[in-house]
């Protein structure tokens, strides 16, 4: 450690956060911090006499605190966690905490010198100074990554683990701890309303626990609700956002909060707003809430000789708390034109502090801070009756801190996001809201009270409210809200017009950011005027503070530069979430479900690769699919498909249904048989297919594919429900029934072994695509004689729970035929040697079923089906394009290796385009699928080409890969067994 | 999260259900209508900004299809009801 420091604090108070009998030490920035249990880092920091916690955004100016929580100034790293808040995160023994931002050290940091040279970066320069020549924007990108962003991000840091989600259910909640909301907690839950409470501090109390004075009645306000049995406090938890139907979402640390409440009190107080003045962001230029928040509840202050600057009697109270706790007040600069009132029966404000003997400048503001790396004088100014200041009789302050307390601007971001509006009120310099939701209420500062009494009622109010719109207790008699209403309009006006003073250096409009006086100024003649336009081009409030210190006074600004209203110029949109939250919170734990078969176990004693198909896991291959492929060619082999979909329909109505829901017509299918069917939605586009067997007359047993089967069987039951269902019953028994596909030449003779008469499967008794229900080695089986891949094949059903005792008698009745298992893979090519398509891998969102050669299936002239009319439309008017089979010509040049081109792959067409550029490609397809045969030892395909060249024989085409042309032709029908004698054998 | 009232099982959270989009009956012969009726009833919808009739799928409930008057901008749901042949 190169340096230490000792702790200095001053006098204890009775909010303190702090274990002063306790210490802990963590170091900051390589220099070791001794802090109490209950310090914040910026706590801690302040203590050990630390001004500069980081550097900002764009000119890397040294900063540090100045109003509370994300404010991207007092963010820090820990280790691999980077954008805390200094404010919010304890401090815990050992930690390694960091600027970000500043390289070598926030005291150094070696790109402070943009500070010299702003012409540079200009408002808007990611848009103006970079953009030409165009060529150089990658290197300018480079240059521009390694200068902004915060903090710091190894991306080998292992996944953050023990997130999670937690639902909770309330009547009302109150988000907020200010007395308001104490109160509204406490009146709410008084009537019967289950009462959650939400307050992102460690202690409940808010803006109250900066007066000592009121000590009895904080306590007493805690009283009432932390014995309640019908109040949950949840401390440490911030709300950051409102969603419809009274739907918020909170985190605390790790868990993210989804609550449901019938009515929510919003009690979010407001927040004090700076003044914009010359180099107002020194380190050591504190909000005075800031002021009074490390002072009250921490017993630290960032400075000993303290210039207050203010516009309200918070100044004054400020000036009196921190003489009393031994810091030196140089002055009060307080721009208007008398002071705190005097108060009957007891000592004014005013008295105290002239007693106090610190020195007053009534009608007087800041013109600028002096410093380079803090706060060390002020230059004040009178303000003249119009407003305006006379920077000409200026007067110096010597300090090392100031504190500014010149408004208040409504923390109103979930109120927004409620639907509430909010309106300006321009006596008082303040928005207020209006217009309300339903089930939704504002209490305290948020809601325009300023003094106890007028917060006290409001609270109460609004919790009565709250509970009577959740169906507890009766709402105020009309008279009392009238009566509220009343009282805030006269409460004390403590927010000033005077935003901003005149100078000529840097200005700060947005801390965050970096966005200056000028920049606001240049963009808005620049014609970016409207407050929206203008937040974008300028990112003032897009930092992680989000604007709850520079919207207020850009809305002033705008509508000063503009010459309109407050109320003309408006405010930019609130949206969630109102303060910065952890991807993991909101992602909570990691759980992504997927089915297993009933053989899945035996899948993985055999040596399966399994891979995710749909939302099943199945076995790609169980090591050689080419061998897999030889099996099922040349004796037999067997697949687990219990992954398809599976539905039973039952009624008189089916084949009506099927008719409508697919192409093909079903009303003639004798029972005992299958068809192969295709389905398409209104659109004619091909959505699903598979086999349906007729069972008997009235049932049948239908397959969709293994990613379609939930699709389909929605689709089925909304035109059930929406006029054709009329006597049909819909079954999904998709996890019910477990499936085999037993193919090859052997498969007979192997399934003659455990049917109890042989002689039923002969091609005579059970030909290709009947549908057969038997035993297969005792276990009640239903047959589908089909060939997706072109053999003999037998598809065999059984209830699921005996898919496995099924699958092992299969296997072993199978070991005299050297049987094997076969997986996707295998299966992928043993399909596309027969040409069969897949549907979502050889079709897209734009494939008709005329398109796909299945124009035999499409039964125009019979009756009505989804997508008939399109269909129609496609055959009568020819298709611009054709699904087709292609062979690969050309081989690797030096091997004479096959070349399996990359499916996805474009088939383009050298054309001459101009005398300067010979040759360019023209696209004409791409492929579709594509695999090596080890049947026919060729690559072989699907790929879409226009209709003349797919429908003409053996034309060659060329695909472009890795920027090689290679060459292909085209191939019809199948390219495995085309006569289908050992299909139908 | 907006709450839905199934019609069959009451108020649940809009994760339960699936959108089924505005709705638009189908023509009882689609054949016979012009070309222009076939593209505004496959191709077009309405987009209405306000009270919007639109299908809702229980999924994880009832699995029943049902018609949700919804109002497209405050996302406030009027009422639900099944189907109706007259619908």
């Amino acid at each position: 450690m190169s340096t230490t420091t000792t702790i200095t604090r001053l006098t204890a108070g009775p909010n303190e956060v702090i274990d002063r009998s306790k210490t802990i030490t963590f170091t900051f920035n390589g220099k070791q911090i001794f802090a109490h249990p209950g310090d914040s880092i910026a706590s801690a920091v302040t203590a050990a006499g630390i001004k500069v916690i980081g550097r900002s955004f764009k000119y890397h100016r040294p900063r540090g605190l100045h109003g509370y929580g994300h404010e991207m100034n007092s963010m820090v790293q820990i280790g691999n966690e980077v954008s805390i808040s200094a404010w919010l995160r304890p401090v815990e023994e050992g930690i390694v905490v960091k600027s970000v931002n500043a390289w070598p050290s926030p005291d150094r940091d070696i790109m402070s010198i943009t500070g010299m040279g702003d012409r540079f970066l200009p408002v808007g320069f990611y848009y103006k100074t970079f953009i030409r020549p165009t060529f150089m924007w990658p290197t300018y990108e480079k240059v521009l990554r390694s200068l902004a962003g915060l903090g710091k991000l190894d991306i080998d840091t292992p996944l953050a683990q023990g997130y999670d989600k937690q639902y909770l259910h309330c009547d009302v909640a109150v988000v907020g701890s200010d007395p308001a909301g104490l109160v509204a907690a406490a009146k709410a839950a008084d009537a019967g309303a289950r009462v959650s409470l939400f307050t992102d501090e460690t202690t409940l109390g808010g803006w109250l626990r900066f007066h000592p004075a009121n000590e009895g009645e904080l306590s007493d306000l805690i009283g009432q609700i932390s014995a309640h049995p019908n109040v949950t406090i949840y401390t440490d938890t911030t709300v950051i956002s409102h969603h419809e139907s009274n739907w918020l979402v909170a985190y605390c640390g790790r868990r993210l909060y989804k609550i449901r409440t019938k009515a929510v009190v919003y009690a979010t107080g407001a927040l004090d707003q700076p003044l914009v003045f010359d180099s107002n962001d020194l380190p050591g230029i504190l909000l005075g809430s800031a002021v009074e928040r490390l002072l009250h509840l921490y017993g630290t202050t960032v400075g000993k000789k303290a210039l207050i600057v203010t516009s309200n009697d918070d100044g004054w109270k400020i000036a009196k708390d921190l003489h009393e706790a031994g810091v030196v007040v140089m002055g009060i600069a307080d721009s208007r034109p008398e002071g705190p009132p005097s108060v009957e029966g007891a000592p004014s404000l005013s008295s105290e502090v002239s007693g106090m003997g610190i020195p007053i400048f009534q009608r007087h503001t800041i013109l600028k801070a002096d410093g380079k790396k803090a706060v060390t004088g002020a230059v004040i100014a009178p303000v003249r009756p119009d407003g305006s200041v006379n920077d000409m009789a200026t007067q110096h302050i010597d300090c090392d801190m100031i504190s500014v307390s010149v408004g208040w601007h409504p923390e109103s971001g979930l109120l927004f996001q409620s639907g509430t509006k909010m309106s300006y009120n321009d006596d008082r310099h303040e928005f207020l809201p209006t217009d309300f939701v339903e089930g939704v209420f504002a209490a305290g500062r948020v809601a325009g009270t300023h003094s106890m009494a007028t917060e006290l009622m409001s609270g109460m109010l609004a919790g009565q409210q709250a509970a009577a719109a959740a169906g507890f207790g009766r709402n105020p008699a009309k008279t009392k809200i009238a009566a509220l209403a009343e009282a805030i309009l006269e409460e004390p006006v403590r927010t000033s017009d005077l935003v901003s003073v005149p100078g000529k250096g840097k200005q700060f409009v947005d801390r965050d950011e970096d966005v200056t006086t000028r920049d606001i100024k240049t963009a808005i003649a620049e014609g970016y005027n409207s407050i929206e336009l203008l937040k974008r081009y300028s990112t003032t409030s897009m930092g992680p503070s989000q604007g709850k210190w520079s919207n207020y006074n850009t809305i002033h600004m705008t509508a000063r530069e503009n010459d309109w209203t407050i109320q003309e110029t408006g405010t930019t949109t609130s949206r969630p979430p109102t303060r910065p939250v952890e991807f993991g919170a909101l992602g909570g734990q990691m759980m992504e479900p997927v089915r297993y078969t009933p053989v899945h176990d035996w899948h993985l004693h055999h040596g399966a690769k399994m891979m995710v198909a749909g939302l099943w896991m199945r076995p790609e291959h169980y090591g050689d699919p080419a061998a897999e492929v030889k099996a099922v060619r040349e004796r037999v082999g067997l697949i687990d498909i219990s992954t398809l979909g599976k539905m039973k329909l039952t009624g008189p109505g089916v084949a009506d249904l099927l008719n409508k829901i697919y192409i093909n017509k079903w009303s003639k299918l004798k029972v005992g048989r299958t068809r192969y069917g295709v389905m398409c939605n209104s659109e004619g586009v091909i959505t699903d297919d598979g086999v349906t067997a007729r069972v008997s007359e009235n049932e049948w047993y239908m397959s969709t594919t293994s990613g379609g089967a939930a699709a389909v069987y929605e689709t089925m039951q909304w035109w059930m429900q929406s006029g054709w269902g009329e006597g049909v019953h819909l079954r999904n028994v998709t996890e019910g029934r477990a499936a085999f596909n037993l193919a090859g030449p052997q498969s007979r003779n192997l399934l003659g072994k455990l049917v109890d008469d042989a002689t039923a499967l002969t091609n005579e008794n059970f030909p290709y695509m009947g549908f057969r229900e038997m035993a297969v080695g005792g276990i009640n089986c239903r047959l589908m004689r089909i060939g997706f891949t072109g053999e003999l094949s037998y598809e065999i059903h059984c209830p699921a729970s005996q898919g496995a005792e099924l699958w092992e008698e299969l296997m072993a009745a199978g070991a005299e035929y050297e049987i094997s298992p076969f997986g996707v893979e295998a299966q992928r090519i043993l399909r596309l040697e027969k040409a069969h398509i897949i549907v979502g891998q050889d079709t897209d969102a734009l494939t008709d079923p005329i398109m796909a050669n299945l124009d035999a299936l499409a039964k125009i002239d019979k009756h009505d089906f989804l997508g008939k009319r399109m269909v129609a439309r496609a055959a009568e008017n020819g298709v611009m394009q054709k699904l087709v089979g292609f062979k690969m010509i050309s081989k690797d040049p030096q091997s004479g290796a096959p070349i399996i081109p990359e499916e996805g792959l474009q088939i383009v067409e050298e054309v001459k385009r101009s005398d300067k550029h010979p040759i360019g490609l023209k696209i004409l397809g791409w492929v579709t699928s594509s695999r090596l045969s080890p049947t026919l030892n060729e690559v072989i395909g699907l790929c879409w080409l226009p209709t003349a060249m797919a429908e003409a024989d053996s034309v060659t085409f060329k695909i472009r890969q890795n920027g090689e042309l290679i060459e292909a032709k085209t191939h019809h029908g199948a390219f495995v067994d085309p006569e289908e004698t050992k299909l139908k054998g | 999260m907006v709450i839905i009232k199934c019609p069959h099982c009451g108020e649940r959270n809009q994760s339960e259900f699936r959108y089924g989009g505005e709705y638009n009956a189908r023509p009882a012969d689609m054949m016979s209508i012009s070309d222009a009726e076939a593209a505004d009833f496959i191709y077009m919808k309405n987009n209405k900004w306000g009270v919007q009739t639109e299908w809702w799928y229980h999924r994880q409930g009832c699995q029943t299809w049902f018609m949700a008057e919804r109002h497209t901008r405050t996302n406030e749901v009027v009422k639900t009801y099944l189907w109706e042949k007259s619908k």
